[in-house]
């Protein structure tokens, strides 16, 4: 029998930092909200028992209100599972208990990993975890994934998980709830939930467990039988919590610890968090790693280009079909590597870095004002930040918006926000074979079809303005980052490019080859021939924007290959700079297109693509036509 | 479970608070048991217990406060009677209501929280909102009001909770950056209204 545990926890608290410590680096670690919203799984065997790990979203209660909680909640009760690894966080032990006790009356075998033990005791936080754990009734185990303590004990404990049923602690509210909880629960049917955890539900109004009553109307009959709770729910709310900061204070003992006037926490937020310095600092910061980005990444183009030529020089795979259809695998390939790795390899490590850092959060909060001018809720910056690395998991996380009308603009917005591979054309493109200066103007162009398209978009979904409701997130403390993690998860996140995209650059280079010997390029070329009259490009410029389509770091290789490698010589600077934005603007690629299928419906997606990407051909021949008008 | 030793103190708490709210300091063990619904187990072991710290006596089937036990009670019931009325006046329950909120929450909370309550009620004025504490000056969470109970637990989740601290540690456009239970939050306006505090 495989024993299935699930993951839960506050956001932050190192779920999938201890998920990859037990079964080693298949799942990504960060450091804010909605990298997690599906369940991941992953598997190991420990002394011939297989365990199934199953990764959560972070979440502070179990209700279903964010899309986090109902996709943690339906993990929790919809699966099978033999129980639950709660990771508390050491330093607020009374809101992880709050979760625990959530946990705990839904009759869920668990085992608590006390996380972050070491900073609390910096902070003069000791916490008695054997007191704790008699208390709970429940295994207390104190874990640093970064150093692998307690991962043995912890799977120790979880082979022994289901011994704990029955013995957990329960919270007892007061005689009048416990009352209505007995009624309610005798009126549970149709069930293998534990019936004092449904009717807690039903008092708490979630209506999802209604279902479950033989009868409705005891629901309004207990309920005004309460004189003395009023707002029962609520009631239930602050006893938990009361119940989880009583214990808490039980086993913590606080230590008097001397803290410095004001830490270099506080200062760096001071500045971060600036209402004016905030924004200008995080403008200024991207600036600097585009800029970063575009120097160092031309440097290790221009020594793996070179390497290329080299290593092309030295084979002559002889005549022939094969032999010719083999030489330009290999340098649409070579030119695929040396046009993107570098670009979105060193982009992902910075990404990752500020990251990890806990910096991206406070970015996050500058950056949500600006969202306001399209009447987006604040919580749609994740998405698009993640956008910048890849659309295809960006689309996925707009799942943590509200409404549909709001997640599929946010989407929509992804068409102007450039992806690693994105940023690679511009960088390794525009910028190489153009110049430096030619790539920011792409940016700026970009930019500003951000805005438009946004405009547009406003205009087309009619979401109106409302109250900033739903937006809490937690600023985590900066962290100096682990290398070893920044290697992981750039490893992971890089590891699609190398697993897919280096065959891919491989058999496109071979399908051009196969299209120019049959003589079948003009069959792509003519009929579309006039987008490229348009654009004022070559009539074959249209293929990289084709094949770019089906994967976005074809565009680069694909253009070397049509134009016979001389870019700079064929094209004027204004034509590689309309190319850059052709190429960038709209939903990038056919994976993208497939994850808003599954989003939002065949119909819609297609729409969309095919809306953003001629509204990117007709930007991108606008923005020329406008340029050479005021430049000459 | 809850470790006996918890229940057993919470238990003697109990007990002294009964006998101080009761002029003549000496209650019927009857109606003790009627009014603390446990296993008499518990409150016989607490009796025993209180009677080793000198704090009651056992007169037959009555209880007496000795004059130990005296200061200690009125303690406990000044205590009690502040959490009741902090709670009928911040949350205009009935008396009833108070009372039996008052039971539930008294044995949870800290001598530094009463300490903050106590302050509260003497105030007799309502909280405002979060959004006009100062920047950086520390305030107490007095209640929380919002319409939807969805929102009012994920706040109350989060360990945003009546005489909980809270600080406003920088304002951001249309919100504020929050400091509560040793965490930083990001806080919109439209939350943070709901928020009562006393400063």
């Amino acid at each position: 029998m495989k024993l299935r545990i699930i993951l839960v926890g506050q956001p932050n608290v190192g779920k999938s930092c201890l998920l990859n410590a037990l079964v080693g680096p298949e799942v990504i670690v960060s450091n804010y909200p909605g990298t997690t919203v599906e369940v991941t799984t992953a598997e190991k065997t420990v002394a011939g028992e297989e365990i199934e790990f199953l990764d959560s979203p972070g979440i502070y209660s179990i209700s279903d209100r964010s899309e986090e909680e109902k996709v943690a909640e339906k993990a929790l009760f919809e699966e099978e599972i033999d129980g639950a690894i709660i990771i508390a966080d050491s330093v607020s032990l009374e809101r992880s208990l709050y979760l625990t006790f959530q946990v705990l009356e839904a009759e869920i075998p668990v085992v608590i990993a006390l996380n972050f033990v070491e900073s609390a005791e910096k902070k003069g936080i000791i916490i008695a975890h054997k007191k704790l754990s008699k208390i709970l009734g429940a295994p207390v185990i104190p874990i640093n994934p970064l150093t692998k303590r307690g991962m043995g004990e912890l799977v120790n404990a979880l082979l022994e998980i289901k011994e704990t049923k029955g013995k957990t602690f329960t919270v007892r509210y007061d005689d009048h709830i416990e009352d209505a909880i007995m009624e309610v629960s005798s009126q549970v049917t149709r069930t293998q939930l534990p019936k004092r955890f449904v009717a807690l539900r039903v008092l708490e109004e979630d209506a999802d467990f209604y279902g479950y009553l033989s009868d409705t109307r005891t629901i309004k009959a207990v309920k005004e039988g309460l004189i003395e709770h009023p707002k029962v729910a609520e009631d239930i709310a602050i006893t938990r919590y009361g119940t989880a900061a009583f214990i808490s204070g039980k086993v913590t003992h606080l230590v008097h610890v001397e803290e410095a006037a004001r830490s270099l926490d506080e200062r760096l937020d001071g500045a971060l968090l600036h209402s004016l310095g905030g924004p200008i600092l995080t403008i200024l910061t991207f600036v600097t790693i585009f800029g970063a980005l575009l120097f160092i990444g031309s440097w290790i183009q221009d020594i793996l280009t070179g390497f290329t030529e080299y290593l092309l020089s030295l084979i002559h795979l002889g005549v022939g079909f094969s032999g010719t259809a083999l030489e330009a695998g290999l340098a649409g390939m070579m030119a695929g590597i040396s046009i993107a790795l570098p670009y979105v390899f060193i982009f992902y490590i910075l990404f990752t870095l500020i990251e990890d850092a806990g910096l991206l959060s406070r970015y996050v909060v500058n950056l949500e004002r600006f969202l306001r001018w399209f009447n987006l809720p604040g919580s749609a910056i994740i998405p698009l930040a993640l956008g910048l690395g890849c659309t295809v998991p960006a689309t996925r996380s707009t799942r943590i918006l509200f409404t549909k009308k709001e997640k599929f603009f946010t989407a929509a917005l992804l068409s102007c926000v450039p992806c690693s591979s994105r940023i690679a054309i511009i960088m390794g493109v525009v910028g190489y074979f153009g110049s430096k200066w030619l790539a920011l103007s792409v940016f700026i162009t970009l930019f500003v079809s951000f805005l438009v398209w946004g405009g547009i978009m406003k205009r087309i979904t009619r979401i109106e303005k409302k109250p900033v409701l739903y937006e809490l997130p937690e600023l985590p403390p900066y962290r100096i980052p682990s290398i070893g993690n920044i290697v992981t998860k750039s490893w992971i996140r890089m590891k699609t490019f190398v697993y897919l995209v280096v065959p891919l650059l491989f058999l496109g280079g071979v399908a051009y080859a196969g299209l120019d010997t049959l003589g079948l390029t003009n069959v792509i070329v003519a009929p579309l021939s006039p987008i490229t009259w348009w654009l004022d490009l070559p009539n074959v410029a249209i293929i990289p924007l084709v094949f770019g389509f089906l994967q976005k770091d074809l565009t680069g290789s694909m253009l070397l290959l049509v134009l016979g490698g001389k870019v700079s010589s064929v094209l004027a600077p204004l034509q590689i700079y309309t190319f850059g934005v052709a190429a960038t603007i709209g939903i990038p690629c056919i994976i993208a297109l497939g994850m808003f299928i599954k989003e939002f419906g065949f119909n819609k997606a297609v729409l969309l693509t095919a809306a953003s990407i001629l509204y990117g051909l007709l930007f991108a021949g606008l923005a020329w036509r406008l340029i050479s008008l005021f430049c000459g | 479970m809850t470790e006996e030793s918890d229940i057993l103190q919470i238990v003697e708490e109990d007990i002294l608070r009964i006998l101080g709210e009761e002029k003549s300091k000496r209650v019927s063990l009857e109606s003790i048991k009627s009014e603390i619904k446990v296993a008499y187990l518990f409150i016989s072991n607490a009796i025993k217990e209180l009677e080793r710290e000198g704090l009651v006596q056992s007169q037959g089937d009555f209880i007496v406060l000795t004059k130990e036990g005296f200061g200690k009670a009125e303690n406990i019931v000044k205590r009690h009677l502040v959490l009741e009325n902090y709670f009928k006046i911040k949350r205009t329950r009935s008396e009833r209501e108070a009372h039996k909120m008052t039971d539930i929450l008294e044995h949870y909370i800290s001598k530094e929280v009463i300490e903050h309550i106590k302050k509260l009620s003497t105030f007799k004025t309502e909280g405002f909102p979060l959004t006009k504490l100062e920047l950086n000056k520390e305030g107490i969470i007095t209640d929380i009001l919002f319409p939807d109970y969805g929102l009012f637990e994920r706040i109350v989740s989060m360990g945003i909770v009546p005489s909980e601290k809270i600080k406003v540690m920088y304002k951001i456009p249309d919100g504020m950056v929050i400091y509560v239970g040793g965490k930083k939050f990001a806080l919109g306006n439209d939350i943070a209204k709901g928020i009562e505090v006393l400063g």
